[in-house]
């Protein structure tokens, strides 16, 4: 079993079974007085799940990549005569820099990177928001303060105020000017 | 295989030098950057405009606005008197001013690309075409602010005498740069939703990512080899103040950009709208010089070369340096090469025109702020 295989032996059977079983979770109809409320949080259950499973392709990938690199490393130590110096030790250290500098910059420069990190962020972007959603529900709104939608909404409204408040100003200006 | 080490000289000089990267470090009270004397202008929300000191006597009539990109901080342009693109320029004889687009506020996140290029940087145009008495002026955009001194350019041709693009990406259908790659898969709409301002730790992040090992581990290695020397602790701490120097993006201009930009590559196909208006780059028929570095892994040659092509000048010419994307800017070769070849270009196309010496004196819309800062 490689490095990059064991996450994945384990991760994907459970996570079949999860999303057969427990991952349902969130499709639950909810009851009770607070019941939007329940219903917001058992919607956390699948985003952390596919965060959780995101994550763990990452994780595999790194892990390939550095066992990738450490190969590499090794057959390139494996040349090095014994001589002991400390430009012995600059030279095995700029070698490991090389090494694994090139070898990781060969996997962030693929599309196999690039399509996991966009699901990785997207995932960890999606988690984010709702923590934020929990939090505002849970203790900004029962406070009564502001929510980022709130803050959003008077952000909006100040911008669109600079903006008639400039063209005003242009309009005055250039009127002033024909005169 | 290695056996262990037996070196007590070494370890001797070792410890006698990083005793003496102690003292050295401690000496330091602070790191100083953008020093060239210099006064801000005119200022309009977060964006100010600064009017660098002339050093000679009678400079060049058609004042040169430098427009720095919105990721990171201006300063990297006088980052210190000995690597200072600014200052360099001042003492060949030019009138320079330069924009700092400041530090977005969440009131910010609704900014677009059209109130940076229409807006922010045609005030300051008109500002110092107005102060100069110019009726035109020379716009030198470094990096992203190339890109948006180029929109300018092609929907402000009138106002354009000279048009200077300083490593800008135009083009960016490119697989040179891993931004340009990591870029398609991104899902912008769902980052600036979340976020409304890019935070600089997000992007820092990602230009961390281009090479891990090295900026990450062997740049402080190579700082801690040389910690005995005071010029270089200076030198290495203010490229680190810039590094981390990240404003955030406000998200509507970053949704477009990284959208009609990386994603769709529009403005090379002439297909990018700002503010409702078709960016034209047939437009630009000014006197346009590219320049470019060699070995730049953020700004490949490809993503800017195909801007010569694109545009109609007629006087136009492309230059490329043997160095990095920030080498361009603080490297021995940007003293040396780069900014002596930028007045050779510029300098005899700095004459003001006969027919049109003085732009009419008009009063600019703007919250004009003169601000002594030396």
């Amino acid at each position: 079993m490689s490095m990059d295989e064991s996450p994945n032996i384990f991760f994907a059977p459970w996570l079949k079974v999860w999303k057969a079983s427990f991952g349902h979770i969130g499709d639950f109809p909810a009851v009770g007085p607070s019941r939007e409320k329940t219903e917001k949080m058992m919607k956390g259950y699948p985003l952390f799940t596919d965060l959780y499973s995101v994550w763990m392709d990452s994780v595999s990938d790194f892990a390939n990549i550095s066992l990738e690199a450490m190969k590499r490393m090794n057959d390139k130590t494996a040349l090095m005569d014994g001589r002991t110096s400390p430009d012995k030790y600059k030279e095995i250290y700029n070698n490991w820099i090389e090494t694994y500098s090139d070898t990781f910059k060969e996997f962030l420069r693929s599309g196999h990177f690039s399509g996991d990190m966009g699901k990785f962020m997207s995932s960890l972007i999606e988690a984010g928001k709702y923590n934020r959603e929990m939090l505002e529900e849970n203790f900004l709104k029962p406070m009564n303060l502001p929510t980022s939608t709130d803050i959003d909404e008077i952000n909006r409204e100040l911008y669109s105020l600079k903006k008639t408040v400039k063209e005003l100003n242009r309009k005055i200006n250039e009127l002033s000017q024909e005169k | 295989m290695i056996q262990k080490i037996n070196e007590p000289n070494l370890m001797r000089e070792t410890f006698i030098k990083f005793q003496k990267g102690s003292e050295v470090i401690s000496e330091l009270t602070e790191i100083s950057v953008g020093v060239t004397p210099h006064e801000i202008v005119y200022s309009e929300d977060k964006m100010k405009l600064l009017h660098y000191k002339t050093t000679v006597k009678n400079p060049c009539p058609v004042p040169v606005l430098m427009v720095y990109a919105l990721v990171n901080r201006y300063y990297i342009l006088d980052l210190s008197p000995d690597k200072s693109v600014i200052k360099n320029l001042l003492d060949r004889g030019f009138d320079v001013y330069a924009i700092d687009w400041g530090y977005p506020s969440g009131m910010d996140r609704y900014l677009t690309i059209d109130d940076y290029v229409n807006g922010y940087l045609n005030n300051a145009v008109d500002y110092v075409r107005n102060k100069s008495g110019a009726d035109k002026i020379s716009l030198l955009g470094v990096c992203v602010g190339g890109t948006l001194s180029v929109m300018f350019a092609a929907l402000h041709p009138e106002k354009v005498k000279n048009l200077i693009s300083f490593v800008s990406p135009i083009d960016f259908n490119t697989d040179k740069s891993l931004l340009n790659i990591w870029a398609k898969d991104m899902d912008v709409d769902k980052i600036v939703d979340y976020y409304g301002i890019i935070p600089g730790d997000f992007l820092n992040m990602g230009f961390l990512l281009l090479d891990p090992f090295r900026l990450l581990i062997d740049k402080y290695v190579g700082f801690f080899e040389h910690i005995d020397d005071k010029k270089n602790v200076e030198n290495f701490l203010r490229m680190e103040k810039w590094i981390f120097d990240s404003p955030g993006q406000a998200g509507e201009a970053y949704r477009q950009f990284m959208k009609d930009c990386y994603q769709e590559n529009l403005l090379i196909k002439n297909r990018m709208e700002i503010g409702g208006k078709r960016i034209n780059l047939k437009e630009i028929s000014m006197p346009f010089l590219n320049i470019m570095a060699e070995f730049d892994h953020l700004v490949p040659n490809e993503s800017s070369l195909p801007l010569t092509k694109a545009i109609s000048s007629t006087d136009k010419e492309s230059m490329v340096f043997p160095t990095g994307h920030i080498g361009m800017f603080v490297g021995s070769k940007s003293q040396n090469e780069v900014c002596p070849k930028i007045a050779q270009w510029l300098k005899p196309r700095s004459k003001k025109d006969e027919n049109n010496i003085v732009v009419k004196k008009s009063k600019i819309n703007h919250n004009k702020s003169k601000e002594s800062m030396k």
